[in-house]
């Protein structure tokens, strides 16, 4: 038979193709077993028993404890980030970040899901085109959108304060303020290390917190 | 059953040599008999080996069966061959969506490709961001001779967007309701419109009036031109005093047009030119200043009662809640009237 051996082969070959090409790319260490293992699994075709096959979690890429050190980045300004935990992009913590603002806000009456949604699609997609015309390597947009998520937590405190006080006094604009600077400032440091672009700080910063200002303008008012 | 199996295993081996790296791990060697006694239990396999196996298993029908009918027809290189129709088809179409995939997805690369046309505008350090700034509120002296203007998009560009985060601000705090469109689309429909659009009005008079400004250089003159009115924005949306929007309007809005109308004399040659092109900036880009004090944000009190004069309902209808007592008393009051009728 001419097709016997050159079917088989390509069928095997084709799935672990099709796996590698959906993960680059940025692939991060936690991918790796799951590659070096869908390979081995996609030739031993009868053999691909329950237990060879990767934990739950990992084939769906959540990683808590990435999300965990991602999540202290954030909340401490003053910790220097790792540029190499952005490679993975991870959307499972912007997700439920997204989701707990909208929470919030609910809280205190406001339901207003779908300006979260539709002003975080578009400051992503802002972003990521500024990112690539300022940075010299380039940045994918899973990227910047989990880092725009993460960098959204601590506007879930802001929205969480609004619950219980008014924002429209001075207190509120100095808190709000002081958050979109916190914002904006982990956001750009985790931008400048994971991009490698010194000395530009402020000027990442500053279209970070024009985005992070529309968010507390849906919290304030 | 064993002799079309080696059969085949010796014809394909010049195509299988290629693969040879995945033949190793084959069961069987080189021939693509399935030897069903060394399968395991595939109860919980994964969804992509049991289509492979049950495909496999097709094939291996549909060859016994061809094979007894005539395998001499068959050619080399043929993948739409009616041999394993359905194995070949659903590898056909998935191969298909893969390339149609592939093919989108360097079409969309291509085109991001395009943007890095715009690359070299935006490789900016803040100490100069922060210089142009300051500059752009300082009118040049010299016009006999053309002045430089920084060909950079990053600080127009980041300008625009603080004016529309200005004017957002200043709806959300004089609670503008906007009836047909959103405040957010409102916001920068204004902001990019008036930058895009007046930048390109004005390299058209430009061209027409022979002067020496790109487009480029035309979309950041005005865009730093903007910081003007974002200071004055910022001011007066939070200080509502009449008298000081216009010491504002004058004094840092007349600074920054001050700016844009020298540099672009010293790039004119003629008066007439330069009157035009200067009186049409001017007046635009002041009367813009105005308009959107006036468009976005109450002003004082008095002046948005009478303005809404006219849109006051005429009558209104409005329930009042009358006391018991004086029910009572009323109702009384009107027996009484009907007895005595």
């Amino acid at each position: 038979r001419p097709y016997g051996g050159y079917e088989y082969p390509q069928q095997a070959g084709f799935v672990p193709h099709d796996m590698m090409q959906q993960q680059q790319p940025y692939t991060g260490q936690i991918y790796q077993p799951t590659q070096g293992y869908t390979p081995a699994s996609a030739q031993s075709f009868y053999g691909s028993n329950f237990e060879d096959e990767p934990p739950l979690l990992e084939e769906l890429g959540i990683n808590f404890d990435h999300i965990w050190q991602k999540t202290l980045t954030v909340l401490h300004p003053l910790k220097v980030a790792d540029g190499t935990i952005m490679n993975e992009t991870d959307l499972a913590g912007p997700m439920v970040f997204c989701l707990a603002f909208g929470a919030t806000l609910l809280l205190a009456g406001k339901i207003q899901f779908g300006y979260v949604y539709g002003i975080s699609a578009i400051g992503c997609l802002g972003m990521f085109c500024l990112l690539n015309l300022m940075s010299i390597t380039g940045v994918s947009f899973g990227c910047v959108a989990s880092v725009l998520g993460y960098c959204l937590l601590p506007m879930i405190l802001l929205s969480s304060f609004a619950i219980v006080f008014s924002l429209q006094g001075m207190m509120g604009i100095i808190l709000t303020a002081g958050i979109i600077g916190w914002c904006s400032f982990s956001a750009s440091k985790i931008f400048i290390s994971a991009l490698a672009m010194e000395g530009q700080q402020l000027l990442v910063a500053y279209p970070c917190a024009l985005l992070y200002g529309v968010f507390a303008l849906i919290s304030v008012f | 059953m064993a002799a079309p199996g080696t059969a085949g295993g010796g014809r394909s081996g010049a195509p299988a040599a290629e693969w040879g790296g995945f033949e190793d791990n084959m069961q069987g060697g080189g021939s693509a008999v399935i030897d069903m006694e060394n399968m395991d239990d595939t109860s919980g396999s994964s969804f992509e080996d049991m289509g492979e196996m049950h495909q496999r298993m097709k094939e291996e029908e549909e060859e016994e069966a061809e094979g007894e009918a005539g395998a001499g027809e068959e050619e080399d290189g043929e993948f739409l061959g009616m041999k394993g129709l359905r194995g070949q088809l659903g590898r056909q179409v998935a191969d298909q969506m893969w390339q149609v995939g592939k093919r989108q997805a360097s079409r969309a690369f291509s085109l991001y490709a395009n943007i890095d046309i715009l690359r070299p505008y935006f490789d900016v350090e803040p100490v100069q961001v922060r210089a142009r700034l300051v500059e752009s509120m300082i009118p040049v002296k010299m016009i006999n001779f053309p002045q430089k203007i920084a060909g950079e998009l990053y600080g127009p560009l980041m300008l625009v967007f603080t004016l529309v985060a200005i004017l957002l601000h200043g709806m959300k705090t004089s609670d503008t309701i906007i009836r047909e469109g959103t405040l957010m689309g409102t916001a920068i429909g204004t902001c990019f419109g008036y930058w895009l659009g007046v930048s390109s009005f004005m390299y058209f008079l430009a061209y027409l009036c022979n002067a020496q400004i790109t487009m480029v250089q035309m979309l950041s003159l005005l865009g730093y031109g903007l910081f003007g009115h974002c200071i004055t924005l910022f001011v007066t949306y939070n200080i509502h005093f009449h008298s000081l929007f216009y010491v504002f309007w004058l004094v840092v809005g007349g600074l920054s047009t001050l700016r844009m109308v020298a540099v672009l004399v010293s790039r004119t040659v003629g008066h007439t030119q330069r009157l035009i092109l200067c009186g049409t900036l001017a007046a635009l880009h002041m009367l813009f200043l105005l308009y959107l004090h006036f468009a976005y944000h109450k002003v004082v009190e008095g002046i948005l009662d009478t303005l809404e004069g006219p849109n006051m309902p005429p009558f209104q209808r409005v329930a009042r809640d009358i006391p018991v007592v004086s029910n009572a008393v009323l109702n009384t009051t009107a027996k009484a009237i009907a007895l005595t009728l």
